[in-house]
């Protein structure tokens, strides 16, 4: 019936369905339009040309029209694919709200899951990866440390002198930009709002390091840093000036009191600009204006390499690698040392003590000063992933289960038609959701998590909005992501995979048991990670324990420490001992007060040495390092230290300069090992100066480490002291309860400006167990976590078995089996795989062992009583969690169970 | 080709129209648009496919295959809610268009 072969022709290219789509409907076009022209009398020649002449072109037409139903339909199948993802969406969603206690459990324990990583990354981030805001190309940056090697061992010091400063940025060529930088706390303004604040002390060519652009004002130059004063002008911090000074712009040139002298503000740094700190500062202030007026003696900061303070922070010239500033660096520091040695005696020598510098990272945590307590949060980490796993593993689980429960609705909908695939997408879309809304819960728990973590363990952690932070918001997602894609990837392989006619054919108490494999092997994942964590808890919990129990030597619980901020108002040397014994007098008057004496040396913070000199011994110096207190009376009774033998320094002697001394028994037994301490002769500070007798032996105390303390510790009259020191009070009852109220009340006796400050002792000796309760928080806090899951996941594990298999138990008690021997059948199985998971936690924790042995205090990482207790817990919770579905399938009724077939 | 917009928005409206009484084939739509202008506007056939394609993208059609009255397999058009809210609105517009071209003219 085709008269125009030519029109076929050119049709006939065949470009899929579209093309032939396109082409049927001109060909029936051309068809009709012919065959009308030629019942017009036509010839079938000229018919056709009519035909192609109305037409146009065809060949351009064609392509139009196959161009427009091409985008046509790619854009049907998009918006089909969305409607299906759509679809999906809304079925998982009313799937969920169907089943609303499993999507909460699922839901709470990703939560935690995710809560958890989110919390340790969030404090992670901030301690070694997140470079400080505005600093512009942070790899460039790097924080110079002294290296010196003092009794075989290299220490890395972040603290130097300003003209060593001001050496290394002269002599060295492969560094770009230098800035100096101290971060202090100062009082700011005056009277009663007089409150203390971070501040940076900064130099001028500080802000060359940041992209920064002040909001107000202006930063300060370099005629304003310029030593020996520089100008007293201060950049405020965004946070003080908007909260605090209430983000005035008539701020600027007006003057603001801190620490001991008024600044003219002359800028305000942007938003969240912190500088180099880890808390935002207050205000930023030339480093030559701050030094200058706290340290005392004007310039004399500027001028010995001995005041040992600031730290330095390069920018190498690109191209230049941290290794070849190192080098430079450390010939720029052997060449200062030179200068030194002409104008110190006693410098440090550069042959003795292997002089070098490095060029370390920027963030301190990473250099190499890092502390436990970083070394710890890296451990928390890798824990915190293991809770995930624990709780992915879980879910995977529960879903399993659920999924399994559904084979028969699955195999009729692949009966149906419904692609393997679509199948599988589903199911990952409902994992994806519960993870997301896991995801949700977890910022809010890492929220709340990381402020409580922050404030109790790790203070040099900046603080940072976690729902408004894209780097924690963006590791959230990740996160959501693989638990989703992790939880939901083992259902919905096994769901795919299912066999229709076997599913159809099944009952459904049959044929499902045999697949819960995937998930004994799942449990036995979860439940030997559980133990690694809860081992984990162990170690640091005894760690903890230990380091608490050490003795001291003092009672640190029932001690406060008073010191006095003198803030401008100038005191006589003799004024201000006169102020410290008020204080001293009025604080003996309280009530509350059992006993206060005057300290110079604060244990773990402030550290004295004098030079030494007994008769029969060369050298002191060689025997340890030995470290001087000067106290009035009381001062035993006031630290709860023990007076082994002799007399305690009396107040009388401590005011009249008596030369009498106590020394420690460690120190005893270093000086005069063969001999009686008591009526010894040491001469202090020079070997021609009178003795100074040895009235008594105090016990040995704590002042510098818990674990490695030589104890070598003298006490002198407090009269002999150089400097005021403060005073040290014991309480009756708790420290901390009391300090407010005697705070206030020496608060009275403070002159002028200054006032006074009252730390509970027990706080800096905290400082000291930090890293091992930040262990034993976290790892208690993730193992009981970790715990609960796998102790959920056990229960949901056994109560389907049991519920599978309630035929096969009904057959056994129709068969004789009594409720005892199904309890002990199902009891055993469950504790069986426990069991296997416990010795395979056991070995894994046996080789974790090496890693985690430096972080621990007093314990061996293989401590069997560890071992062994985390094992019996893990056990018994777990017959615990099985023991319900037990029973049930005890008591089952081997009657309706055969009947229900 | 100065004038191609106003042609196709045009051909639009004339091929709008052609559907209003239901369901047609390309060829019959083109039939009736060549008989209803008569020989006032010289339109290519080819245009009036362009236009049917275009529209049924744009969602105003849309197409299914059938048989024809010589059972012959066509497609047909069909319109859609929103192919006849499109045409209310295009023929009120040419309307108004037309009145207000004519207004000037008289005036003129």
């Amino acid at each position: 019936m085709n008269h125009w072969p030519g029109i076929r022709r050119i049709f006939r290219l065949d470009r899929g369905e579209v093309q032939r789509g396109v082409d049927e409907e001109l060909q029936f076009h051309f068809q009709m339009k012919v065959e009308e022209l030629l019942r017009r009398g036509l010839s079938s020649v000229a018919a056709r040309a009519e035909a192609e002449r109305c037409f146009g072109d065809v060949t351009g037409t064609r392509d139009q029209l196959t161009t427009i139903d091409r985008s046509r339909e790619r854009g049907e199948q998009r918006r089909e694919r969305f409607g299906n993802a759509a679809q999906d969406l809304r079925w998982a969603l009313r799937g969920l709200r169907m089943r609303p206690w499993f999507a909460a459990a699922v839901v709470v324990t990703l939560g935690l899951g995710i809560g958890a990583n989110v919390t340790m990354f969030g404090v992670v981030d901030r301690l070694l990866f997140r470079p400080p805001a505005y600093l512009t190309r942070p790899a460039e940056v790097n924080r110079v440390y002294l290296m010196r090697t003092i009794e075989g061992r290299e220490r890395a010091m972040a603290a130097l002198a300003y003209p060593r400063y001001q050496d290394l940025s002269k002599w060295t060529a492969t560094v770009a930009h230098s800035a100096a930088v101290f971060d202090n706390h100062l009082a700011f303004g005056t009277g009663e709002l007089v409150q203390q604040l971070p501040v940076e002390e900064v130099s001028a060519s500080f802000w060359s390091f940041f992209a920064a652009r002040p909001v107000l004002g202006r930063f300060f130059l370099p005629d304003e840093d310029r030593a020996p004063t520089g100008t007293a002008v201060a950049v405020l911090g965004y946070d003080y000036w908007h909260t605090t000074l209430g983000g005035s712009t008539s701020v600027i040139g007006t003057q603001l009191r801190i620490g001991r002298q008024s600044y003219t503000v002359i800028g305000v740094a942007p938003r969240g600009f912190m500088g180099m700190d880890t808390e935002a500062p207050a205000a930023f202030l030339p480093i030559t204006a701050a030094a200058a007026a706290e340290y005392g003696g004007g310039d004399q900061y500027a001028q010995g390499y001995g005041r040992i303070w600031m730290s330095m922070v390069i920018r190498r010239k690109p191209g230049v690698t941290a290794a070849q500033a190192t080098t430079d660096l450390t010939n720029a520091y052997l060449r200062s040392n030179t200068v030194q040695q002409i104008l110190q005696f006693g410098a440090p020598r550069a042959d003795v003590e292997h002089l070098r510098a490095l060029a370390a990272p920027l963030l301190a945590q990473r250099g190499p000063n890092q502390s436990s307590d970083s070394k710890v949060a890296l451990w928390l980490i890798a824990v915190a992933a293991i809770v995930l796993i624990i709780a992915c593993a879980n879910v995977g689980n529960l879903l399993l289960a659920r999924a399994l429960s559904r084979r028969r609705e699955v195999a009729v909908r692949l009966a149906l038609g419904i692609s393997r695939s679509r199948l599988a997408g589903q199911l990952l879309i409902e994992s994806l959701l519960l993870a997301t809304l896991g995801g949700i819960l977890g910022l809010a728990i890492a929220d709340w998590g990381g402020t409580i973590i922050r404030r109790s363990f790790l203070p040099d952690a900046a603080a940072v909005s976690t729902w408004t932070d894209l780097r924690v918001v963006s590791f959230t997602v990740l996160a959501v992501l693989v638990a989703g894609a992790v939880a939901g990837i083992v259902p919905a392989i096994q769901t795919t995979r299912a066999d229709i006619t076997t599913a159809l054919k099944a009952g459904a108490q049959e044929g499902g048991y045999a697949r819960s494999r995937v998930r004994t092997v799942l449990l036995i994942v979860q439940g030997s990670l559980t133990l690694v964590l809860l081992v984990g808890a162990g170690l640091f919990v005894r760690s903890l324990q230990r380091a608490e129990a050490t003795h001291l030597g003092y009672d640190a619980s029932r001690v406060l420490l008073v010191g006095v901020g003198m803030r401008g108002t100038a005191l006589s040397d003799s004024a201000l001992q006169q102020l410290m014994w008020r204080m001293m007098t009025l604080a003996r008057e309280r009530p509350d007060v059992e006993a206060a004496a005057r300290i110079v040396s604060v244990p773990f913070q402030l550290s004295l040495e004098e030079r030494l000199f007994v008769s029969g011994i060369d050298s002191v110096t060689k025997l340890g390092s030995f470290d001087a207190q000067y106290v009035s009376g009381d001062y035993f009774r006031t630290m709860g230290t023990a007076i082994v033998r002799g007399m305690p320094i009396t107040d009388a002697q401590s005011t009249d300069s008596s030369r009498v001394m106590v020394v420690s028994q460690s120190m005893a037994r270093a000086l005069w090992p063969h001999a009686d301490p008591i009526g010894q002769c040491v001469r202090i500070r020079a070997d021609t100066v009178p003795c100074t007798w040895v009235i008594g032996v105090a016990e040995d105390i704590k002042t510098s480490s818990l674990i490695h303390d030589p104890g070598l510790m003298y006490y002198l009259p407090v009269g002999l002291a150089g400097s005021d020191g403060g005073v040290f009070i014991r309480t009756r009852g708790d420290a901390v309860l009391r300090a407010e109220a005697i705070r206030r009340a020496l608060q009275r006796t403070a002159p002028g400006e200054a006032f006074v400050r009252v730390t509970p002792f027990a706080s800096i000796i905290d400082h000291q167990t930090r890293s091992w309760r930040l262990g034993a928080t976290m790892f208690t806090v993730f193992g009981g976590l970790a715990l609960l899951v796998a102790a959920v996941g056990l229960y949901s594990v056994i109560a389907y078995g049991v519920a599978q298999r309630r035929h096969e138990m009904g057959v056994r008690m129709a068969l004789g089996a009594g409720g005892g021997d199904v309890l002990r059948l199902v009891l055993g199985q469950a504790l069986r795989t426990v069991l296997v998971a416990v010795a395979i936690g056991i070995a894994t924790a046996l080789i974790a062992a090496r890693w985690i042995e430096p972080l621990l205090f007093g314990v061996s990482p293989r401590d069997p009583a560890t071992l062994v207790g985390c094992s019996v817990l893990m056990l018994m919770i777990a017959a615990a969690a099985s023991a319900g579905p037990a029973l049930r399938a005890a008591r089952v009724d081997p009657n309706s169970a055969l009947r229900a077939e | 080709m100065a004038d191609l917009d106003l042609l196709q928005g045009t051909l639009d409206l004339l091929v709008l129209k052609a559907l209003t009484w239901g369901p047609q084939h390309g060829y019959a739509v083109v039939r009736w648009v060549s008989e209803t202008t008569e020989d006032d506007l010289q339109i290519q056939e080819g245009a009036l496919y362009t236009s049917l394609h275009r529209m049924e993208k744009r969602g105003w059609l849309v197409s299914r295959w059938g048989l024809s009255d010589n059972n012959r397999k066509a497609k047909f058009y069909q319109l859609t809610p929103a192919g006849r809210r499109q045409l209310r609105r295009e023929s009120e517009r040419w309307s108004r268009y037309a009145r207000a071209i004519a207004r000037v003219l008289q005036t003129a």
